[in-house]
């Protein structure tokens, strides 16, 4: 028999020791209330991906939860992470220190909660909850007809237009005034032609209008054209629809053709490059570089801060043909508990505070998103100047499919939408293309019962 | 005459023996850890490489699934091939920079040791950060570079817009980080003995003579070691690709740069993995990528028959 020597024993007990203390450090949530808590409480670790201004305001919902709350005492935390990367928030809860409540754009809540990530809210009552909110961020919030989100902010796209720039090229701001309803395409592609300036070196300085720039996705294209992403019945994605690959060709192909392929990706990564995006200070519309941008109503507090004496104004986004109706979509971010959480109980009472009424005021009323909470949205006091706009917009605003493969599906319509501008691959073979990739994930998902 | 050491059987002496049991313990924390967070994630990775598996719940069996996927998606090709190009670009010009730059810093002036500092200083900032400035000299409107290129009568580039540059601006930048491998040139060239630089002298050889025949081939080893380094590393590039595409910044361009061409291998394993939920997938890329690497050094060690010379020999 051998025995370890001693010297050995001494050494491997020390090694366990030495591993024992790196593994333990580090785990554990400390048990004393933070300051503004009350005592007795239990701590609420909330996640969320957003940056300031949001964060400002989503501080103030916090401070006024932990304030009131005898239960939990919420503590938020900014990590890395954006509408469809949460490898951050993936690795924690698979290493077990996931926080206990996490934002998570709506429109992926179904393929999180198909990948096993997020904790099902019934056992909570979350289904009651319903009637509260908008129906479409209801919608978003479901997988499988069962609630694993409370819906958070919405949002709407409009056109939003530089009076100054108009004026000075000759063109009257009052041809795009709102209550003459939804300019055409042809309409803005002829103001916007007054407006692209170049410099000595033949390189753009000002470009009047460029349907891709900030909202002007796939998506917000695709509606405009009446085309429909997707077919509950054969249960397939549908980014081929004729009508989308017409709006592909008018606003992305066409548009690049002439403008210039080359002069106008130059002008992109110059003034308004989404690799990384400038800061917001720097935006391209706020800075005069751009005459008229497809945006949201988040851009409204930009206004004030950084570019108070600049003259815009806002319509309806532009309609194939006269007379058609306008369309638009609205997104928008939730709150979820992630699977493995540690204060499920604490982290739901603080989700129906923060996406609930007093939450959503306060975030309306800071940030200038809109609620998803119905009755606030006929409190006239919460919206002022052009928010109003946005808020009459909602009622018709279509909302992306929540499907299992949502951000996948993104991903393919945003490739086709680059090879469109680039006039690399032809729409029609790019969407039917970004249609076979996204078909062939989503198959293992249906039927999808809802 | 000295006996040479058996190779053949590997005995330990009960002295030796003892030795080790007294050792294991010692780096016991070590092979814990190797096992526990290399070894375990290998084997565990490969069989996700069989099974369907978001990262959460059960893994499904899925047999060789998602290697058949592989073969007819796109976004995998592609992948491949924008690695693959980079590699081949930024091995050997990496190579020729890191000796350029250590046979600088082997200069005999007094100011030396400023010199391999300032040489040095690039590699040691985070690749993140050097991206970020990157972003700004490259600005097609208001970067650096594009200005000093139409100062001297060149067309200005949009080296982050167009499909076409995007790469080529990764190995550029790439270059910065060529400090790390120059020191290990410079140390290098500091081995290779005067007397033949002395002896070549005398000879008449001129000093692109004495570097061809003298300094080369004797620091062949070490170029072979950074091949395949480089080539490793290469093909494992991803944080210029993450940073450059917009990354985990909301708004960001959501393709990995103009027409994908910033998708490389490991930016689409990622996405696979913590975009997308698909460990199972990102897992079989993961194996693909390293069959692909022991190939490449395989191919370099079998190729460097033919040109390295170990002084030894």
């Amino acid at each position: 028999m051998t025995l370890l020597p001693r010297r050995g024993l001494k050494a491997s007990l020390i090694s366990l020791v030495m591993v024992a203390t790196a593994c333990s450090s580090g785990g554990g949530q400390s048990a004393a209330p933070l300051p503004g808590c009350n005592s007795g409480t239990t701590q609420v670790l909330f996640w969320t991906s957003h940056t300031p201004p949001d964060t400002d305001s989503m501080k103030h919902t916090v401070d006024a939860f932990n304030k009131q709350s005898t239960t939990a005492c919420v503590k938020m935390v900014a990590v890395p992470g954006s509408e469809t990367d949460i490898a951050k928030l993936t690795t924690a809860v698979r290493g077990g220190t996931g926080p206990d409540v996490y934002e998570l754009d709506r429109f992926t809540v179904a393929e999180r909660a198909a990948a096993g990530v997020l904790t099902d809210l019934t056992p909570f009552g979350a289904a009651n909850e319903s009637a509260n909110y908008l129906d479409f961020a209801w919608q978003e919030a479901l997988f499988k007809g069962k609630p694993y989100a409370l819906p958070f902010d919405t949002d709407a796209r409009a056109l939003f237009y530089n009076k100054d720039l108009m004026q000075a090229a000759g063109v009257d701001p009052n041809a795009l005034d709102i209550s003459k309803g939804a300019p055409t395409i042809d309409t803005v592609r002829t103001i916007a032609n007054k407006l692209n300036k170049k410099d000595s070196s033949g390189k753009y300085t000002t470009v009047g209008f460029v349907p891709a720039i900030s909202q002007g996705w796939h998506y917000t294209w695709g509606f405009a054209y009446g085309g429909s992403f997707f077919n509950a019945s054969s249960c397939k994605v549908t980014p081929d629809d004729p009508k989308i690959v017409q709006a592909f060709k008018d606003m992305f192909w066409d548009w690049s053709s002439s403008l210039g392929v080359d002069q106008l990706q130059t002008f992109i990564s110059t003034y308004a490059p989404t690799t990384p995006p400038l800061p917001t200070e720097q935006d391209a519309f706020l800075t005069g570089h751009i005459g008229m941008v497809i945006t949201g109503p988040w851009v409204l507090s930009w206004f004030p801060q950084y570019q108070p004496n600049l003259h815009y104004g806002i319509t309806y986004i532009p309609v194939p043909h006269q007379g058609d109706q306008s369309a638009t979509w609205a997104g928008g971010w939730s709150v979820v508990i992630p699977k493995g959480a540690k204060n499920a109980k604490g982290g739901y009472e603080f989700m129906k505070y923060f996406a609930g009424e007093p939450g959503q005021r306060v975030y309306t009323k800071e940030t200038q998103h809109m609620p998803t909470w119905k009755t606030l949205l006929t409190d006239s006091t919460l919206y002022q100047g052009d928010l109003k706009i946005f808020v009459q917009l909602l009622p018709t605003a279509h909302s992306r499919p929540a499907l299992p493969v949502g951000s996948l599906y993104w991903d393919q319509l945003s490739t086709a939408q680059d090879a469109a501008i680039r006039h690399s691959k032809d729409p029609a073979a790019a969407l039917k293309d970004a249609a076979t990739a996204t078909n062939d994930k989503l198959q293992q998902y249906c039927p999808l019962a809802s | 005459m000295i006996a040479a050491p058996r190779l053949g059987r590997f005995r330990l002496s009960p002295e030796d023996r003892r030795n080790l049991r007294t050792a294991l313990p010692f780096i016991a924390p070590w092979i814990i850890g190797f096992l526990a967070f290399t070894v375990y994630p290998i084997v565990y990775s490969l069989y996700l490489s069989f099974t369907h598996y978001t990262g959460f719940g059960d893994a499904t069996a899925a047999g060789f699934d998602n290697y058949q996927h592989m073969v007819k998606d796109p976004l995998f090709w592609q992948s491949l091939s924008n690695t693959l190009y980079y590699a081949a670009l930024a091995v050997p010009i990496g190579l020729v920079v890191a000796i350029a730059l250590a046979l600088m810093m082997n200069q005999n002036v007094r100011e030396v040791a400023i010199y391999r500092a300032a040489f040095y200083l690039p590699s040691i900032i985070p690749l993140f950060a050097l991206t970020f400035i990157f972003i700004v000299l490259l600005n097609p409107g208001f970067g650096l570079v594009d200005f000093l290129l139409e100062r001297v009568g060149l067309p200005a580039v949009n080296w982050l817009g167009d499909a076409r540059w995007t790469r080529i601006s990764v190995v550029l930048l790439a270059q910065l980080g060529a400090g790390g491998p120059a020191l290990i040139f410079l140390a290098a060239l500091r081995a290779v003995p005067t007397e033949l630089y002395e002896s070549a002298l005398l000879d008449g050889a001129g000093p692109l003579r004495r570097f061809y025949k003298i300094t080369l081939p004797l620091i062949t080893p070490v170029i072979l070691f950074d091949l395949i380094y480089g080539t490793i590393l290469g093909i494992q590039i991803f944080t210029p690709a993450y940073v450059l595409t917009g990354g985990t910044s909301g708004g960001g361009a959501y393709t990995a740069g103009p027409e994908n061409s910033l998708l490389f291998f490991v930016y689409y394993l990622y996405k696979n993995a913590f975009q997308y939920s698909d460990m199972g997938y990102a897992s079989a890329l993961a194996w693909i990528l390293f069959v692909i690497s022991v190939l490449l050094a395989l191919a370099i060690m079998r190729w460097s028959r033919y040109w390295v010379h170990y002084e030894a020999s």
